[in-house]
């Protein structure tokens, strides 16, 4: 069980703005944080891991308590057991692939895990590579075997396939998926992406003006018309009864869209209606 | 625009017509004190404007012969300009205008020169400045000197090298140095009176300081007239008497 | 007519400098780097001041400074019976502070580089902010932290307004190469100073042809 309770003033490019925000996660559970861009998503997954101080609050893990404003109590990142995905990967160029995992356990832990998560993640063939001749999608495998590889209590998972391509989005989603299976994590992931919220979170959890506005299953979160979540696609075929298929992110989907468009169009979809 | 150019040149020539005639002297560090009251007393007659370069003797005779734009050369040895006159830069044979003596001197309150030199053995004394025996007469002097008494060995690890005799007296008024050798003539100016005490050492017991002064070449170029009337003016009985009084010995 | 007395000397005092500089500089670019508070932009400035300031500045100061005559040259004496004027450790003090700049700004200008995210990863990892710059962020600047060795020690190695005010010219302590040439000329002996000064001139030609020759193989082994 984690709960958290976070204020802070942040300073926006838009001027203050007060986060404020109350949560409880269920172990196990992959947590989705959905919002605009400068909605607060990335500050709290920084003050999750201890690399921003709130002013205000409590964060507890399992009983533990990583941080509360009133005693004064606060755990260094080192000592929080966080896995943190960055958006840029945040891979030491100066290591190899195995030389990256190898770094995140300690002097004497066995160095098994790490060939197993090279086999998970599909990077065995490419263990000795160095960062910089791995594509954006292999990166984005090391960032996140490097970051289980100590069996965090918590993942943090910042806009992690913001920058990679669908193809690979969809590969990765999959691995993301096993891995938290897995591994029984607990996972946060900051995303804009309805595709990628659906496809892997158990709960999402809405953040507005620095506040959490919803906390339920991303089913019920896009059937009740909210329509901030919206595809993007374009027709591929439509037939005179208005049954189109639009592609997708990659995927083809089949609906009826009625009579009014034509092939190559480019369409908009709410979340709820593909539901 | 060539309006405003041509008015500046006439404004700079102008200028320079207005300027009052000017000479330079390349000055030994030692005299420093002192040929600022020789040109305050100059000035009384003749109002040429007299601008001075001080170094030591070396160090401005290796400018000299590098073409420094000097009109008088003032050192405080006869070889230096000696070696002017052999390179053929000076317009006539050098004279010597005085003669300089040396002293030992120091600033730090619990130490008191002696004309043996003994205590710069002492191990409260650390350190000793000196002159670059090289390029400043007073150096040379200094080195002579300790030699004769058979200290120069048992010394030589706590003597500390002043480019020229400013410097060296500086190391000294700063307590940087806890003794040092200088010339009479910076100790008695008014500048370092009453900073610490000095005594004069035995003139017998190294080789004379006299010091001599040169018309340079330079001074054809520029002012002739201006720099020989003030050349004669060093050798002047006025000239003399202020050799006297910042202690030189005057013949 | 020449000893090798000054050029050792120059040696000594240029490879000491750079050591006891990247011992402090290391630490203090790292700490230099990041969030900027008042108190770090005002540290900032006093270590860029030996850029803009002349070395008679520095020398004239730690001339008072290190006076018996005047309080911490004083207590210095009284207490540990050190002089530092005329000595070997003060010209390391002063070159210690004239060349600080030259460490510093391109180790900083290195570490702010780096994508903060790479600091915060290996926290995250549970290392030290010591194992963190040591194993990650120096090993990520190589080209920064060669070029602030290179430029200290060449720096150390041409100073001469400081030691000309400081040292005295005292052999084997305080007459470096350079004070050993401007003596030369001064004394008239241009054959030895040609001999000094063209040593040093090989010598900086050399040291700054192997650190650009460095810099650029780095350059090229980023993308193979």
């Amino acid at each position: 069980m984690i709960e958290f309770s976070l204020q802070k003033n942040l300073h926006t490019a838009e001027g203050e703005m007060q986060l404020h925000v109350t949560a409880k996660i269920e172990r196990g559970q992959f947590v989705s944080l959905y919002g605009a861009s400068g909605a607060g998503k990335t500050s709290i997954l920084r003050m999750l891991a201890g690399f921003m101080k709130p002013d205000n609050g409590y964060i507890k893990v399992d009983h533990t308590e990583w941080y509360n404003g009133l005693l004064k109590n606060y755990l260094e990142p080192q000592q929080r057991r966080i896995g943190f995905v960055f958006q840029d990967y945040a891979l030491f160029p100066n290591m190899n692939v195995r030389e990256n995992l190898l770094f995140a356990l300690g002097k004497n832990e066995p160095t098994n895990i790490v060939d197993e998560l090279l086999d998970v993640t599909g990077l065995t063939n490419l263990a000795a590579r160095k960062i910089q001749a791995l594509s954006g999608g292999q990166q984005q495998r090391v960032a996140l075997a490097r970051a289980i590889a100590k069996k965090p209590a918590i993942l943090l998972l910042d806009e992690p396939l913001s920058a990679i391509d669908s193809v690979m989005r969809a590969q990765l989603q999959d691995t993301l998926r096993e891995i938290h299976k897995r591994y029984a994590l607990t996972t946060i992931l900051v995303s804009h992406n309805t595709d990628e919220i659906i496809k892997l979170s158990d709960v999402v959890i809405q953040l507005e003006q620095g506040r959490f506005t919803r906390q339920t299953t991303p089913a019920d979160f896009f059937r009740n018309g909210n329509d901030t979540g919206t595809l993007t696609g374009n027709i591929v075929s439509i037939d005179d009864n208005g049954n189109a298929v639009v592609l997708i992110d990659n995927r083809l989907l089949h609906i009826n869209i009625g009579g009014k468009f034509n092939v190559n169009d480019k369409v908009k979809i709410k979340a709820n209606e593909i539901m | 625009m060539n309006k405003i150019l041509l008015a500046l040149l006439l404004a700079i020539q102008t200028l320079s017509l207005w300027a009052q005639p000017k000479i330079t002297v390349a000055v030994a560090a030692n005299m420093q004190y002192t040929i600022q009251e020789l040109i305050t007393e100059y000035n009384k007659t003749d109002k040429t404007k007299i601008e001075v370069v001080l170094g030591a003797s070396g160090k401005l005779t290796q400018q000299i012969q590098n073409g420094a734009p000097f009109d008088i050369f003032i050192s405080a040895d006869k070889e230096f300009p000696q070696k002017l006159a052999e390179n053929k830069l000076t317009l006539e044979a050098p004279k010597v205008y005085a003669q300089g003596l040396l002293v030992l001197w120091s600033a730090r309150p619990n130490i008191q020169p002696t004309k043996d030199l003994k205590l710069l053995l002492g191990s409260n004394i650390k350190n000793i400045a000196i002159a670059n025996p090289k390029t400043a007469p007073y150096g040379h002097a200094a080195e002579a000197i300790l030699k004769k008494y058979g200290l120069y060995d048992k010394v030589s690890p706590k003597l500390v090298t002043g480019e020229s005799i400013s410097q060296t007296s500086q190391f000294i008024v700063t307590q940087n140095a806890d003794i040092g050798f200088t010339a009479k003539s910076i100790v008695i100016s008014k500048e370092t009176q009453g900073k610490g005490k000095w005594v004069e050492l035995n003139a017998q017991d190294y080789p004379p300081i006299e010091q001599s002064a040169a018309l340079l070449k330079h001074a054809k170029q520029n002012n002739e007239a201006a720099a020989k009337k003030f050349y004669t003016f060093l050798y002047s009985a006025k000239a003399k008497t202020i050799y006297n009084k910042f202690g030189y010995i005057v013949k | 007519m020449i000893e090798l007395a000054p050029l050792w000397l120059t040696l000594k005092l240029a490879l000491s400098t750079t050591l006891i500089l990247f011992i402090i500089a290391v630490p203090l670019a790292n700490w230099l780097t990041g969030d900027k508070g008042v108190f770090k932009v005002v540290v900032q400035t006093i270590v860029s001041m030996p850029l803009v300031l002349p070395p008679t500045v520095i020398g004239f100061y730690l001339l008072l400074a290190f006076s018996p005559a005047n309080w911490f040259g004083h207590w210095l004496e009284q207490w540990f019976n050190i002089r530092l004027v005329f000595s070997f450790s003060g010209l390391l003090i002063a070159s210690v502070i004239y060349s600080f700049p030259f460490m510093v700004h391109p180790i900083q200008s290195g570490l702010s580089s780096l994508s903060p995210s790479l600091k915060e990863a290996s926290y995250s990892l549970g290392k030290t902010k010591w194992q963190t710059l040591s194993k990650v962020l120096l090993p990520n600047i190589k080209p920064s932290l060669l070029t602030g060795i290179v430029l200290t020690f060449a720096h150390t190695v041409g100073e001469f307004g400081v030691v000309l005010m400081i040292g005295g010219n005292v052999p084997n302590k305080t007459r470096t190469a350079s004070i050993a040439i401007y003596d030369e000329v001064d004394a008239l002996h241009y054959h030895s100073a040609n001999i000094y000064a063209g040593i040093l001139l090989a010598l900086s030609f050399a040291i700054l042809l192997l650190l650009y020759s460095f810099n650029r193989k780095m350059q090229q082994a980023r993308f193979y």
